[in-house]
């Protein structure tokens, strides 16, 4: 007995302290993303926040989602809806022409979907690029680019890019699905060289968001993995 | 170590095994990996720390529990890391080094072979383990006729006799050979079973059971309270279509230079999942800890690698094993249908035809992304022995290899040669006869195999062969293959370096020998000379004279085309960088579902 009850002290004590560890971040990041006005910014604390998020009920999450006040509540609500509601078994099991009508339709999670489900047919980036020149809807294009993406970062054995070629293409890349590949190249480049803080990567946002939106969003990637460590 | 059909698809009584309390102190005989030992090939590794569950997919549910009945990756990867044998693969290294064997000594003359086991090891159940559970695994079990096992093929002789087991004491085991036979170690890496559990099932030593029940023993409707085992791991809970549990082995030997029993992780739980795809799913989403990658997912992984810790390793690397298409040669020949296809597909020049009409290059380009090799033959391309080099692991030349590269031109000529052209002006080529030749391409739900499958299905139908292809679930086309009821199918086999690991495979009466069981009866020339060829690689320690036999060996199987062999992707895999050891994976060990992992050194760095 004496030994379960030591147990016992044990385990509350730990959960004591990781709930203050929780909380403390917690609050830091709530109050970015209640109060930023940028918003690439809004959204990186946001996607720092999901998986707090996914301890909410699923109608908190849908209201969130919906109307929430700001661009990052909004996002970790759909994001942690997302995961709760197993939306992404349910989308799997859907067959490409019915994802394929989802996505025309703007659903990003869909288009997602439906590249992942196609993507044996490019073992080149050259075929997500020319696929991307018949692409009309937005959100397949930015599913698309994150594919590309997927061939531009360092380490791919085909189509890896410099940070500066990437640089260049997020900001003047032809189509957006271009854009989104370098951005997408560009967070996973900087997660791992880490070349700015929180500070320097919201000065960064703050230049480029309104001429370089594809770049900002590079930065947002970086920066929800800053808010994140 | 013999091959084994490789991976991919029943209520079962799930209960709580036998598990014993475990050793009270580390056992004197104790197996002691040198994990992080300076100027061993484990100094890489780290010390880990014990608890916590390693999860990982697989896409097919077991077929039983029984390791030396297992004929498929989809059984045997249970089974081979419940059981170890007296010696086993380094899976580092490659060599046959001891195992539940604390050390061998042979003779000069190469003719006997004495084991030294540990002492004072035990079963899972607690029951210890002694010479006459390795003598009950070799002589009435590997060795018993009555028993369909799969490591049988692997024991006999060039001369045709088997190497004689007798026990010296408990913890003695003397081996003597009538000749000289090289693998003899790798043949005697099986992995042991308990006699107090199974000398019950058979047949010749309890009569009282009718012939042949060991081969129903051990299956998913035994109950898991049933199984016992020595390696590092013990099937404690199945769920159909859901998982399987593996819980560590109270009583498994191995331990770290710390004194710390492994394995590390308290459990492995096995995801069983539809398909790769499924997989993959889950392994982003943080479900499962590491993955066996295919090369169409390294975009997919690779740009998230930073933000969720995982590491994707991409290396040049060959793999181990092989992929194949196996026309079947005795197709109708049980129920005496399908004569004149029979006869086609046992006619060598048709199975050039079809040799000629597979796009080896788009197969790397198009499903592989370019990481991969072309296969001409049924040695894994890194061994040693492989025909495309021109010496003993000497650099791949491919100077005198048999090999037939894509040419639609060849395939048509020969097809025509052979009276396999269009006779109706169907716009498909019939048999001689003028009946109709469809042709039945099956493979299982493997993204890979089901890409080579669509290309091979083109490429046919390029030619004008009608040929209609469907998956079916893993485990029934083993029973198609091995039931000799197949048409055509695609699948795989594990490899090594060591050819006479796949003697149950292409000599004639090789219990995977599918594309024609019936060459036991009724071996040809070629049948026969692939034969001698076995043995006489066996029957000598001169590994160049060795390399010559089994390059010959080779050779013939390239001409024969039983199984007309793929392509091979290189080792690829991906694992969350909090799994300590992960780095270790290696191409020796199948890169299933678990990316051949060494299970027992792994753990969980957050812990």
């Amino acid at each position: 007995m004496k030994r379960n009850g030591l147990r016992a002290l044990g385990l509350a004590a730990c959960t004591v302290t990781l709930v203050s560890l929780i909380g403390f971040a917690a609050v830091d990041l709530n109050s970015i993303v209640a109060n930023e006005l940028i918003e690439e910014i809004s959204k990186a604390a946001g996607l720092a926040l999901v998986d707090s998020y996914t301890l909410k009920t699923v109608e908190e999450l849908e209201t969130l989602a919906a109307s929430g006040r700001t661009p990052g509540i909004r996002l970790a609500a759909d994001r942690a809806l997302y995961i709760v509601t197993g939306e992404e078994m349910a989308l799997f099991a859907k067959t490409n022409d019915e994802l394929l009508a989802l996505a025309n339709a703007g659903d990003h999670d869909a288009a997602d979907m439906y590249m992942f489900k196609i993507r044996t047919r490019f073992v080149k980036p050259t075929q997500v690029e020319e696929f991307l020149l018949t692409v009309t809807s937005d959100a397949v294009a930015r599913a698309a680019g994150k594919l590309l993406g997927g061939f531009y970062v360092p380490g791919s054995p085909i189509g890896a890019k410099t940070e500066a070629e990437l640089i260049a293409l997020a900001k003047n890349g032809e189509s957006l699905g271009l854009r989104v590949a370098a951005a997408t190249a560009l967070t996973a480049i900087w997660i791992e060289s880490k070349p700015l803080t929180i500070d320097q990567t919201r000065s960064a946002i703050l230049g480029v968001t309104l001429q370089y939106p594809e770049l900002a969003y590079a930065y947002q990637g970086y920066l929800a993995y800053l808010f994140s460590i | 170590m013999k091959n084994v059909l490789i991976l991919a698809g029943l209520l079962v009584a799930c209960s709580l095994t036998a598990l014993g309390q475990g050793y009270a102190t580390m056992p004197a005989d104790a197996l002691v990996f040198p994990v992080g030992v300076a100027g061993t090939v484990y100094e890489d590794m780290e010390l880990g720390v014990r608890g916590g569950t390693l999860n990982y997919a697989n896409i097919t549910d077991p077929k039983a529990w029984n390791n030396h009945t297992a004929k498929e990756t989809s059984t045997t990867h249970y089974t081979g890391r419940m059981h170890r044998g007296m010696l086993n693969l380094d899976h580092i290294s490659g060599a046959i080094v001891p195992d539940f064997a604390k050390s061998y000594d042979i003779s000069d003359d190469g003719l006997v072979v004495t084991f030294y086991l540990r002492q004072g090891i035990k079963w899972s159940d607690g029951v210890e383990i002694t010479a006459d559970d390795v003598l009950f695994t070799y002589n009435d079990v590997i060795l018993n006729e009555d028993v369909d096992c799969n490591a049988r093929a692997g024991q006999r002789l060039p001369d045709g006799t088997y190497p004689l087991m007798e026990k010296v004491d408990d913890y003695t085991v003397k081996v003597t050979l009538s000749t000289i036979y090289r693998p003899i170690l790798n043949s005697l890496s099986f992995n042991l079973m308990p006699k107090h559990k199974l000398a019950q099932s058979v047949h010749k030593l309890n009569p009282s059971v009718p012939a042949g029940t060991f081969n129903q023993t051990w299956t998913l409707d035994t109950p898991l309270s049933e199984l016992v085992g020595n390696g590092p791991w013990i099937v404690t809970d199945y769920q159909v279509n859901t998982g399987v549990t593996m819980t560590r082995n109270p009583y498994y030997y191995g331990y770290d230079p710390a004194g710390t029993q492994l394995p590390y992780y308290d459990k492995i739980y096995v995801h069983i999942v539809a398909n790769q795809d499924v997989s993959l799913l889950k392994y982003r989403n943080g479900e499962i800890d590491v993955f066996a990658l295919r090369p169409t997912d390294i975009p997919i992984l690779l740009p998230d690698s930073g933000r969720k810790d995982y590491t994707v390793a991409i290396t040049d690397k060959a793999g181990y094993g092989t992929t194949w298409i196996c026309p079947n040669q005795d197709i109708g020949l049980a129920d005496g249908t399908n004569a004149e296809k029979r006869e086609l597909y046992r006619n060598v020049k048709f199975r050039q035809a079809l040799a000629y009409l597979l796009d080896k290059d788009t197969m790397i380009e198009n499903v592989l992304n370019g990481l991969g090799t072309a296969q001409w033959t049924g040695l894994s391309v890194p061994s040693p022995f492989y025909a495309g080099r021109d010496i003993y692991g000497g650099p791949i030349t491919d100077n005198d290899s048999v090999i037939y590269e894509y040419d639609l031109a060849k395939a048509t000529a020969l097809l025509d040669e052979i009276g396999v052209v269009d006779k109706d002006g169907d716009g498909w080529r019939d048999l001689p006869s003028g009946a109709p030749l469809v042709m039945e391409l099956n493979t299982n739900d493997n993204t890979v195999r089901v890409a080579y499958s669509l290309i091979i299905q083109d490429d046919f139908r390029a030619a004008k062969l009608n040929c209609n292809f469907q998956v079916i679930d893993f485990n029934t086309l083993v029973n198609q293959l091995l039931g000799g009821t197949g048409d055509i199918i695609l699948l795989g086999l594990t490899g090594g370096d060591e050819p006479n690991s796949g003697k149950n495979v292409q000599t004639s009466c090789g219990n995977l020998h599918a594309f024609r069981f019936s060459a036991c009866d009724d071996p040809d020339e070629v049948d026969l000379r692939i034969d001698e060829l076995m043995d006489l690689g066996a029957n000598t320690f001169d590994l160049d004279a060795a390399f010559a036999y089994y390059k010959e060996y080779q050779r013939l199987l390239a001409q024969q085309l039983g199984y007309i062999y793929l392509c091979q992707q290189t080792f690829q895999y991906t694992y969350y960088n909090y799994v300590g050891n992960a780095n270790m994976a290696s191409p020796i060990s199948t890169p299933a579902g678990d990316n051949g992992l060494l299970s027992e050194l792994c753990f969980d760095k957050r812990l």
